[in-house]
C-alpha cells in the first residue's frame, strides 16, 4: 500500500493509519470532482487490508467549506419543471452516493477521526459527522448555513446534530444558519476534543495510534456491512 | 388579538404568540386548553412560519385546576375523553412542520409543564420553577410529559424529578437539559421573539417545514432513513431554488 495523490485528495499510508488530506486550498470546497476522487479512494481502501486508522484533515488552514452549492444546482435539469413535477436531474443520485461515500466511513471498524482546523461548513460538517471522532482547533467554524439559500443540509446534518445535540439545538443552528466555534461545539457535543490549532492533525494521529491496535476486537475484515448506525 | 376562553391569540409579522391568559397562575380548565382546530386554521390563516407559547403575567402555568379536575373525574369516560382532547392538541403541536418555542417565566407546573415538554425549544427566565406534582396528589403526568422528558435528560432524573414531585429552578432544570436557555426574565420575550424572528424571518415557508419534517423524522425512523429523506428534500429544494433563479434571468 502507498501514497496516493489525486487532483482533490492526497491520501498518505504510514505504519497503519490512513491520511485523507482535502487538497483543494485554500477553501478545500467538496466539489462534484472531489466526491468522485472520494468515493473511488473509499472504493481502493475496501481492499487495504493493513489499515487500522483513518484520519481526515484539510490541506492549509481550513478543513472544508463544504460542497460548492451552485456546481450541485446546475445538476437541476435545465427544462422547465412547472408542467412536469419537479424534475432533480442528477442531484439525487449525485448526493445519494455521497451518502454512500460518507456512510462507508462510519461503517467502518477502524476509527475515523476528523482532524478540523479552520472553517468546518455545510456539507463538511456533515462528512465530519459520520467520522466516530471530531478533533477540532481552537479557531474552528462550525455551520450549516443551508437554509440561508434556501436549501436545507441534505446528507444528515440534520439527524445527525438531533442526535448528538438534542432536536431543540437542531432546529436553532439549522434555521438559524449562522456560524459557531468551537467552544460552542464541543457544549453541544459536536466536536470531542479541542486543541491548539497548530496540534490538531499531529493529535488525531497520535489518537489514532493509540486505540488502533485494540480497536479491531478481532475482526478480519475491514469493511462490515452490516455495522448498524 | 383573538381570545377564546382562557387563551389569547397574537400575530406580530409572520410569527404567533399563544397566550396562556388565566392569570394569575394560569390554571388550565381542561386538558385541551385551545380547540385543534380553531388553532390549526389560526396558523393557517395568518400565515405563520413560527410560533411562541407563553403565559400572561408573572407565570407560564401552575398546571390543571384541579377543582375542574376532580369535577370532571366523576364522570370517568368523560375525563378520558377530555384527556384524549388533551394529548391530541400536545401531539397536533409536538408534530407541527414550524417551529414553537415556550417561553416560560414564573411557574411551570403539571398540565403547564406537559405543554412546554411538547414544544421543539423551551426558554426560561432566570426565575422560572418546573415540577410535576401529580404524584403528590396520587396521580401521575398523564399527557406523554414523562417520556418528553426521558428523551433530554436520564431516566434517573426523570424519576426522581417525577416521583419525588419536588420543584426545581432554571438552573436545576438547565443542567439537566429540560430547558435549552436561561435569560433574565425582563429580557425573556425580547429574546425568544429575537431568536425565532432569525430562525424564520428570512426562511420561505417550504424551508422551515422540511427541516421541521426533518427533525421529525430523526425521531420516527432510522437514521439511515431519516438522511434519505433529507437528501430527497435537498434535491425538490434545489430544483425549485434552480427554478427561481432561471425566473430571475428571463
Amino acid at each position: 500500500m502507498s501514497n496516493k495523490k489525486c487532483n482533490t485528495i492526497i491520501f498518505e499510508f504510514t505504519e497503519g493509519i490512513g491520511h485523507i488530506i482535502m487538497n483543494q486550498p485554500p477553501s478545500n470546497m467538496m466539489t462534484i470532482e472531489f466526491f468522485s476522487e472520494l468515493g473511488q479512494l473509499v472504493a481502493e481502501m475496501k481492499e487495504m487490508t493493513e489499515l487500522k486508522a483513518i484520519v481526515i484533515s484539510g490541506q492549509g488552514r481550513h478543513f472544508s467549506a463544504g460542497a460548492d452549492l451552485d456546481e450541485l444546482l446546475n445538476l437541476v435539469d435545465g427544462e422547465r419543471s412547472r408542467d412536469h413535477g419537479i424534475k432533480t436531474g442528477n442531484l439525487p443520485d449525485i448526493l445519494n452516493k455521497n451518502f454512500e461515500t460518507f456512510h462507508f466511513f462510519e461503517k467502518l471498524n477502524i476509527p475515523v477521526i476528523s482532524a478540523i482546523r479552520g472553517v468546518c461548513i455545510g456539507s463538511a460538517l456533515e462528512f465530519a459527522l459520520f467520522t466516530h471522532y471530531r478533533f477540532c482547533g481552537e479557531d474552528a467554524v462550525f455551520g450549516l448555513p443551508e437554509t440561508t439559500f434556501n436549501l436545507l443540509p441534505g446528507i444528515g446534518g440534520i439527524s445527525r446534530i438531533a442526535l448528538l445535540s438534542g432536536r431543540s439545538k437542531a432546529l436553532e443552528l439549522v434555521l438559524r444558519g449562522n456560524t459557531f466555534p468551537a467552544e460552542e461545539a464541543l457544549r453541544i457535543k459536536i466536536v470531542d476534543k479541542i486543541l491548539p490549532k497548530k496540534k490538531v492533525v499531529g493529535a488525531a494521529i497520535d489518537f489514532a495510534a493509540s486505540i488502533m491496535n485494540g480497536y479491531r476486537k478481532g475482526k478480519e475484515k475491514l469493511y462490515v456491512q452490516k455495522m448498524s448506525f | 388579538m383573538d381570545k377564546t376562553d382562557h387563551v389569547s391569540l397574537q400575530i406580530e409579522q409572520n410569527m404567533g404568540i399563544i397566550w396562556i391568559d388565566n392569570p394569575p397562575g394560569n390554571y388550565l380548565v381542561r386538558p385541551e386548553f385551545i380547540r385543534v382546530d380553531l388553532l390549526k386554521d389560526w396558523i393557517e390563516t395568518n400565515q405563520v412560519k413560527g410560533l411562541l407559547i407563553s403565559g400572561t403575567g408573572k407565570h407560564f402555568s401552575g398546571g390543571a385546576d384541579l377543582d375542574a379536575l376532580f369535577a370532571m373525574s366523576r364522570d370517568a369516560a368523560m375525563m378520558e375523553t377530555e384527556i384524549n382532547k388533551g394529548k391530541d392538541l400536545l401531539h397536533f403541536i409536538e408534530n407541527l412542520n414550524i417551529p414553537m418555542i415556550a417561553a416560560i417565566r414564573g411557574i411551570c407546573f403539571g398540565g403547564g409543564l406537559e405543554i412546554a415538554l411538547s414544544c421543539h425549544m423551551r426558554i426560561c427566565s432566570d426565575n422560572a420553577l418546573f415540577a410535576f406534582p401529580e404524584t403528590n396528589h396520587g396521580m401521575m403526568p398523564g399527557l406523554g410529559g414523562i417520556n418528553k422528558l426521558r428523551e433530554l435528560t436520564s431516566f434517573h432524573e426523570t424519576m426522581t424529578f417525577v416521583l419525588s414531585g419536588d420543584m426545581i429552578n432554571a438552573e436545576v432544570a438547565s443542567a439537566m437539559k429540560l430547558v435549552d436557555q436561561v435569560i433574565p426574565d425582563d429580557d425573556l420575550m425580547k429574546h425568544s421573539k429575537a431568536l425565532l424572528k432569525k430562525m424564520v424571518d428570512d426562511r420561505n415557508l417550504k424551508v422551515i417545514n422540511y427541516v421541521m419534517k426533518a427533525l421529525h423524522n430523526s425521531r420516527t425512523m432510522t437514521l439511515e432513513e431519516a438522511i434519505k429523506e433529507e437528501t430527497r428534500m435537498f434535491c425538490e429544494l434545489a430544483a425549485e431554488e434552480m427554478e427561481r433563479r432561471m425566473s430571475n434571468e428571463e
